[in-house]
């Protein structure tokens, strides 16, 4: 038992070490670059090993039973320093932060986005019922909470919640660290990007606001302090945004958007429940 | 009340792990990149500042649970962290000072390294989710950062700054 945690140690100090080493690793693709952080390569490595077509002989010994439940279990502890970290990047800023305070209760409406964006997408692929769980958030545990309590999670809309968050929790924090800089080349200021990073997972915040450190490492401060404060408070309200705003707007866009159309439920929706 | 401690002295040694992680880290990034952030005694009490911030959060957290008031409930634990060291950070320029020699980078690889581990019985479920949802998903994730961003870009402009 013991035993099985060093191998477990002694697994992450060298997936550190390799991904310290490829370091912050730059792309250009035309007018946008995108930097790929050690972070994104610790949690690229693990996964690609984890894979079952690769964990095979001693990888399997490392990704036992034990060592993935004690990883996930006490992960949230491994994250309570970065969030102690926060707190001192907000503090120092904080007079300057409650200046534009009103800017980052507005745009914590730009949550509403995930509806706006998602769903009409989703219907046109022809999702339905399954779209009201995967589109209202981003798919983590407030909307997890949320849909499992009025649909139950064996329901279509809590499929679509479910997988929402598993694709969430596998590639949001890759998605994450691409999407920042690719917006920064589109012209958007550094501190709307910050402030936007304040999204409602700390790995993705983390993801957002680590790669735009490294495009303007100048506004170090500046970029922590906003994206924390923002992922502060969307802890706070993120709740009621979600019950009060979201769930209205969606029910309406759904309703439009379904009645327009006047399409009969397709087969493919039977196929995806599958 | 042995069961309750003995809750806390596990919780304290993941953290200090972290802690062990983050040092460790830092080390190697230095030994790429001479230029990074140094270790120094600082490094340490740094480190030691944000273990002390996480296991007030911690103990927060579970105070909170017993507070009749839902949203104080609720609220994560991992924002009451966020929020004990906000409130300290204010009133001593020293923990600032301290947490400012811990390198921010260094913090993020271990738990990423941890949370890659932790999700790879996962994979296995991405079968299940059509790829359908992987579709929505993307313009979900953007819809969210692009709304906000263009608020926030609004906002700022408004409010001059």
């Amino acid at each position: 038992m013991k035993r099985n945690y060093v191998i477990l140690l002694v697994f992450a100090l060298i997936v550190i070490t390799a991904a310290e080493m490829i370091g912050t690793q730059s792309l250009s693709f035309g007018a946008f670059s995108i930097s790929l952080l050690p972070l994104a390569f610790a949690i690229l490595i693990t996964m690609i090993l984890g894979l079952p077509v690769i964990r095979k002989g001693f990888l399997k010994k490392i990704y036992s039973k034990a060592n993935v439940q004690f990883s996930s279990k006490y992960l949230i502890f491994i994250m309570l320093p970065l969030m102690a970290r926060y707190g001192a990047d907000v503090a120092p800023q904080l007079r300057e932060i409650l200046n534009v305070g009103w800017v980052f209760i507005a745009q914590e409406l730009g949550n509403l986005g995930t509806v706006l964006f998602g769903l009409p997408v989703a219907l046109l692929i022809g999702l339905r019922r399954e779209a009201i769980g995967a589109t209202l958030g981003l798919g983590r545990e407030g909307e997890l909470a949320y849909i499992s309590e009025k649909y139950t999670l064996e329901s279509k809309e809590g499929q679509g919640v479910l997988s929402l968050y598993i694709i969430g929790t596998l590639f949001g924090t890759i998605f994450f660290s691409l999407i920042a800089p690719i917006m920064l080349d589109i012209g958007f200021r550094v501190e709307a990007l910050a402030m936007a990073s304040g999204v409602g997972s700390a790995s993705m915040m983390t993801a957002s606001s680590a790669t735009l450190i490294e495009r303007v490492p100048e506004m170090e401060s500046t970029i922590l302090g906003y994206a924390a404060a923002s992922q502060l408070l969307t802890s706070f309200l993120g709740t009621f945004t979600m019950v009060f705003l979201a769930v209205p707007l969606q029910r309406f866009l759904y309703n439009k958007l379904t009645k327009t159309k006047k399409q009969p439920e397709v087969p493919a929706d039977v196929r995806a429940a599958e | 009340m042995s069961v309750q401690l003995n809750k806390y002295f596990k919780y304290g040694l993941v953290i200090l792990l972290s802690m062990a992680l983050i040092l460790f880290t830092q080390q190697i990034k230095l030994l790429k990149d001479p230029a990074s952030t140094p270790v120094e005694w600082m490094t340490i009490m740094g480190l030691l500042t944000l273990w002390l911030f996480s296991m007030i959060g911690v103990l927060l957290s579970d105070l909170m649970k017993k507070t009749p008031i839902k949203i104080l409930q609720e609220f994560p634990m991992l924002g009451w962290v966020a929020v004990t060291s906000l409130f300290l950070c204010m009133f001593f320029d020293f923990f600032v000072e301290a947490i400012g020699y811990v390198d921010f980078l260094a913090i993020t690889t271990p738990i990423l390294t941890f949370a890659g581990i932790s999700v790879v019985d996962r994979l296995v479920d991405l079968r299940k989710t059509s790829w359908k949802v992987g579709i929505v998903a993307v313009f979900v994730f953007t819809g969210t950062y692009v709304g906000s961003a263009l608020l926030s870009e609004l906002g700022l402009f408004l409010a001059n700054k």
